[in-house]
């Protein structure tokens, strides 16, 4: 059996599911990494030029510790899912890139996904990534299609039921992403853990738009927010890239310890895509990023919303995010209503620092609540 | 109506010309000095490279000046610059400027939606105008194109220091001031002969090339006069980007579908097969292409670029083997720093030519 190695990094946490489905319709096995340790941020960043930003390092990191456990490796380059954007050049060059600094890695399977070209040389990219498995066309056009809908029952479930992609992952899959940190901090192992049989179906068009309501209580399946509500110090948004708001080390936590201080924490994923675009075309004309609404759509609509306050998470040397957080800051410091702060990750960000910007914002919120001050805070 | 323009290089004399010619006033801000950058610095956000804080910096000063509308090079499918013109605007609108900052699309409709551009002037420019006044301005590019590449050859061998430097300075001037065909040929055949009656010291140079982002090898401000620098040093610059050159091949004839740049990819086709935006796909092409010819390559690259990292992670790995120096520009660069590391590498060079073996 062939065996696919996907690594858990970038475009794992928006695709994985759809990967999975396509590569074991193909008979092939997918192998995917662990969870990120600090060792894997190590290994990665010293193979490249200190310049490079963390999650490519992380991804590095992780295509390392899986070069000898599988025969291809599946890096895709995604150019544009929607007509006229188009994607940081880390995400284009990744695969030329792992094979520059990992010259041990396995053949590379990478086909090009690029919407402004066509349909025809999209599915021609997919047809060919499946023949790397079968000779038979039909078996690769059944796949791809078996791929594509278990990629809307993956987006349908986190907007239905309200999960974040990992969790979204874990049911699907069944693939859990085991806590780092867990035991440590003694913060529940899954915060996110979702009762199955206490939560009640949603649909679409059933999610409120009042903050309180998206709230990750419901995830917990624990009572609404009525009376939950009043026991919250604030209601935070979180905004910035799956890829960094969900990989535990890079983000050190920060969803689980805002909600261990009390806050109620909103992210992007909650949002429906058409909310995210029509915030992103309202602030800036149009969508020019292939992966940038989940920053400026997220970060303008939650500022338009009734949330407590704003944190924004990028990561040194993020192209896309240096000029979109910007946007995002901007817009704060016009509309004044809601507080902002953007905070910077690297591989050198130490735990003590980020708590305590974490505090002194929640603090700065309550305070703002008691109506003493109105502050608008950015860095 | 005024037009301001950021600068590049001396790119400025052509769209100077350019919009003479369709009788609309042109702003040129003073060359970039200490205060466009800290200008530029102050009111960009941090992360932002360096041609983004050098061009706002010029931007703002061309509002000072006067300026109304503000020209600034975007489009899709490059890297982040398509999207500086968009920031920018809301910069200057913050900073209390009524003005318009207009993108001219390089990328995405090449010489027509400049072209386009144009005839949207409020002067409603006639297609002939626009035309002559082009190619007039495009012959200005050339000769002053020309008259670079002639002085990278004399830089390193003359024997006063400086005096290429000199002569390029007035050439520039000289060309500047032609109002026709004659005046502008007359220029540069003048100062190309002033150009090759400079005494040399009868060195044979090292030939070195330069490579990387195209705003920092054509602004010598942003990479701190490498090129003369090195020149001082003793050796031979040669770089393949030249504003002729490039809107020659991006605007013209990749419109027209005859890409010339093609070779510098199909050279780089092995360790990087697709465009990545910017000029990543080049810098790993040009190392390929030239590693034969050159004895070494500078690579510069604005700090935070993307293509430019991704390229400087490949081009280690390329079979063609060619020292690179890569320097990264931003506004932290110090001048010894970068002086200690280029005589450095020219030490290397020096050795390495000296050592065949070594190859």
């Amino acid at each position: 059996m062939i065996r696919v190695g996907v690594p858990r990094a970038l475009l794992y946490y928006q695709y994985y599911p759809m990967w999975k489905t396509f590569f074991e319709s193909l008979g092939a096995e997918v192998v995917v990494s662990p969870t990120t340790t600090q060792a894997m941020v190590s290994s990665g960043a010293s193979r490249v030029v200190a310049e490079t930003c963390l999650p490519a390092k992380v991804f590095l990191g992780h295509t390392l510790t899986l070069a000898d456990k599988c025969d291809f490796m599946f890096i895709p380059v995604v150019r544009s899912v929607r007509k006229k954007t188009y994607n940081c050049s880390k995400f284009l060059g990744l695969p030329d890139m792992c094979r520059a600094v990992i010259p041990e890695s396995p053949p590379i399977l990478e086909p090009e996904i690029d919407v402004n070209r066509g349909q025809r040389d999209l599915y021609l990219a997919i047809y060919r990534l499946g023949r790397r498995f079968t000779w038979n066309p039909r078996k690769v056009k059944q796949a791809a299609q078996a791929a594509w809908q278990s990629h809307l029952d993956y987006l349908n479930l986190m907007s239905s039921d309200k999960l974040t992609p990992p969790q979204a992952i874990e049911r699907l899959t069944g693939t859990s992403q085991p806590s780092l940190f867990g035991d440590r901090l003694e913060i529940p192992l899954n915060p996110f853990r979702v009762n199955l049989q206490d939560e009640p179906p949603f649909t679409k068009g059933d999610i409120p738009h009042s903050p309180v309501s998206h709230s990750l209580e419901k995830r917990n399946g624990q009572k609404k927010n009525s009376e939950m509500s009043g026991t919250h110090k604030a209601t935070i948004a979180v905004i910035g890239h799956s890829y960094i708001l969900y990989d535990e080390h890079i983000s050190h936590r920060i969803i689980h310890r805002l909600e261990q201080a009390g806050a109620k924490v909103l992210t992007p994923d909650m949002l429906m895509r058409q909310e995210l675009e029509a915030a992103v075309i309202k602030i800036t004309g149009r969508v020019y990023w292939t992966q940038e609404e989940e920053v400026v759509g997220a970060g303008v609509h939650y500022l338009e919303s009734a949330v407590d306050g704003i944190i924004g998470l990028t990561t040194f040397g993020c192209g896309p995010d240096s000029l979109m957080m910007d946007v995002v800051r901007r817009q704060a410091t016009k509309l004044k209503n809601v507080p902002f702060m953007s905070l910077t990750l690297d591989e050198h960000t130490a735990e003590g620092g980020l708590i305590t910007r974490l505090e002194a914002f929640l603090d700065m919120l309550q305070r703002k609540k008691r109506g003493k001050s109105e502050v608008c805070a950015s860095a | 109506m005024r037009i301001g323009i950021p600068h590049m290089g001396n790119v400025w004399v052509t769209v100077k010309a350019l919009l003479k010619g369709l009788d609309v006033e042109c702003v040129v801000p003073p060359m970039s000095t200490r205060r466009t950058l800290s200008l530029g610095v102050r009111y960009s956000p941090e992360g932002l490279c360096l041609p983004f804080k050098l061009t706002l910096g010029n931007l703002i000063e061309a509002a000072e000046m006067g300026a109304d509308v503000l020209l600034m090079p975007g489009g899709s499918g490059i890297c982040r610059l398509g999207y500086y013109g968009n920031i920018q605007q809301q910069i200057l609108d913050e900073m209390g400027f009524k003005v318009e900052v207009k993108a001219i699309g390089v990328s995405d409709r090449k010489l027509f939606g400049v072209l386009a551009l144009i005839r949207s002037l409020p002067n409603k420019p006639s297609w002939s105008a626009i035309l002559s006044s082009y190619r007039f301005g495009m012959a200005k590019q050339n000769s002053l194109d020309r008259i670079e590449m002639q002085v990278q050859k004399v830089r390193p061998v003359e024997q006063t220091k400086g005096t290429a430097n000199r002569i390029y300075d007035k050439a520039i001037k000289a060309v500047d001031a032609a109002d026709d065909y004659d005046a502008l040929k007359s220029a540069e055949a003048e100062h190309a002969v002033q150009l090759n009656q400079v005494p040399r010291n009868g060195r044979k140079p090292l030939l070195v090339g330069i490579t990387g982002e195209f705003y920092v090898l054509l602004e010598p401000f942003s990479n701190l006069d490498v090129e003369d620098e090195l020149g001082k040093l003793g050796v031979e610059v040669r770089r393949t980007t030249f504003i002729s050159k490039w809107t020659r091949f991006s605007l013209f004839l990749n419109a027209m579908g005859l890409n010339e740049k093609q070779r510098i990819h199909r050279a780089a086709m092995p360790y990087l097969k697709r465009d990545i935006g910017g000029d990543g796909w080049e810098s790993v092409g040009e190392k390929v292409l030239h590693s034969r010819e050159y004895d070494g390559i500078v690579h510069l690259a604005p700090f935070t670029c993307m293509p430019e990292i991704v390229a400087q992670n490949i081009m280690p790995s390329t079979k063609e083997k060619i020292p690179v120096l890569t320097l990264l520009c931003d506004e932290q660069m110090g001048k010894p720093g970068m002086l200690t590391r280029l005589e450095a590498f020219v030490d290397l060079l020096e050795r390495r030519r000296k050592i065949p073996s070594s190859q």
